[in-house]
């Protein structure tokens, strides 16, 4: 039972990503397992033991936890992304610009604080000395694709995500573009967990990703590339 | 033979006993204690009550006449009503979830503006608990010696006497277990409500979502919210064994006496 396991579980390479690379991964690379979640949350599975061979975080954050715990190699930056502003295509509280979210009663759904997103979307708003929209804040979401369902479905006026995060639901939201210079600074880091058992596949995965294919496929997908 | 079935019984209540046991033992009872004072705990807590009160209230209000009606009366159809009733037992969480949304949501069916909000959490809440109380009250009112009600009829005694006088009260020991166990399920509930309701502290962040959302962040807290919603639940399934015993009535969980 164990050698059976144990080879199903060699044939696979276990990639944890941020929600946010969901779509980018496996068109890069098919035949890895993957497991899309918010970084924080899949970093807490990898302190719990999950067999992962590889972190892809939304934020430097973790990967750097992770390190300083030594439970997992150096992180390396592959990509960078930018927050924008999101709301249904009938745009039923007729937002024009993020200064509309400060109106009451809008329902605006947003990243859970600690999830990458709740991060930079709080930073973003402290920027903008827009804090004061929290107070509209309905539902506070474990990952930024479920920022995006709710708002592609309608049923929130507006949410913060990713640029990225657009492409796949490009014909039911709007973007709605956000001031260049209250951008915070969002890094994809990646690293190999040191309790791995296979380092070798892992970094070749992590090779192609840094590599020419690999820069192709995030740029494609929207994101930025150091 | 007996030693195996010995076996198998100390197997059964010891897998089932393990993690609730482990929640108690992992952190000592006076940090669980302290832990629940954290305001996302403390915020849990309330919404938790306010919410399951709310729609308790509404699922007796409402599930108590339905359910006599049902067990009064041979319809055509009437097993379809009653499956659709038993439905949402069996209905996977995410399903409710989405049925709610697709139903109430502002692009739904009714489009109503619950999305959210508090309403939603009650409306998640009591989709999911109304039919533990409707399935077993239906039950406990076709239990009721169909004689004495016959006697009340014939002795002049209205409809609505019949209902107040004689049935409720002979059928109460099985309704107050099937409201605890309503509101039991209800406390727990999870899935439809972080789909329908969202996650917001103090607002629709009933205790089970408080868990999943500060198991990362603080597993203490979470172990403390997971100790109380133990405590909570094991008091309540006591009670239901409480009113069973002393309802004057027999009553069978989920079965219907005629279809």
């Amino acid at each position: 039972m164990n050698l059976v396991l144990a080879l199903l579980a060699a044939a696979h390479l276990n990639v944890f990503g941020a929600s946010s690379l969901s779509e980018v991964l496996p068109r890069l690379d098919r035949t890895a397992r993957y497991q899309f979640a918010g970084s924080d949350q899949l970093a807490f599975q990898i302190r719990e033991g999950a067999p992962a061979d590889l972190f892809l975080a939304a934020s430097p954050k973790y990967p750097r936890e992770l390190y300083a715990q030594h439970r997992c190699s150096k992180p390396v930056t592959f990509a960078t992304n930018t927050v924008v502003l999101v709301v249904p295509r009938a745009n039923p509280a007729r937002i024009r610009s993020v200064y509309d979210l400060r109106r009451d009663g809008i329902r605006l759904v947003v990243g859970a604080k600690g999830v990458p997103i709740g991060d930079y979307t709080r930073r973003l708003l402290a920027n903008l000395g827009l804090t004061s929209v929290l107070s509209n804040v309905v539902s506070e979401e474990d990952d930024v694709k479920l920022v995006v369902a709710k708002v592609a479905l309608g049923e929130a006026d507006g949410g913060f995500v990713y640029r990225t995060d657009v492409r796949s639901v490009g014909n039911r939201v709007l973007r709605i573009a956000l001031p260049a210079a209250a951008q915070p600074t969002v890094q994809y880091d990646a690293c190999v967990p040191t309790a791995s058992k296979r380092q070798a596949a892992a970094r070749a995965f992590l090779r192609r990703l840094l590599g020419p294919a690999g820069r192709a496929s995030l740029r494609r997908a929207g994101f930025r590339v150091p | 033979m007996r030693a195996a079935f010995a076996v198998c019984a100390a197997a059964a209540v010891s897998f089932l006993a393990l993690p609730v046991v482990a929640i108690f033992l992992r952190v000592p009872p006076e940090t669980l204690v302290a832990q629940l004072t954290e305001p996302a705990a403390r915020d849990a807590l309330l919404v938790s009550l306010k919410t399951n009160a709310i729609a308790q209230a509404l699922v007796l209000a409402i599930g108590t006449p339905a359910a006599y009606l049902l067990a009064a009366n041979r319809f055509r159809g009437r097993s379809l009503v009653l499956t659709l009733v038993e439905l949402p037992l069996v209905l996977p969480p995410a399903v409710a979830g989405i049925g709610l949304l697709a139903a109430f949501g502002r692009t739904g069916l009714l489009s109503t503006s619950a999305a959210f909000t508090q309403t939603a959490v009650v409306l998640a809440v009591a989709f999911v608990a109304s039919p533990f109380y409707v399935r077993t009250a239906v039950a406990a009112f076709e239990a009721v010696d169909a004689t004495v009600v016959d006697a009340a009829r014939t002795l002049g005694a209205r409809p609505w006497r019949v209902f107040a006088r004689v049935a409720l009260p002979l059928a109460a020991g099985g309704l107050g277990a099937g409201a605890v166990l309503a509101f039991a399920r209800g406390l727990g509930e999870f899935g439809a409500t972080i789909m329908f309701a969202g996650s917001l502290q103090g607002a629709t962040q009933t205790l089970p979502l408080a868990i999943y959302a500060q198991f990362e962040r603080d597993f203490d807290v979470a172990l403390a919210l997971g100790a109380l919603l133990v405590a909570f639940s094991f008091t309540l399934l006591l009670a239901v064994k409480w009113l069973r015993s002393t309802s004057t009535s027999t009553f069978h969980f989920a079965i219907s006496t005629s279809a």
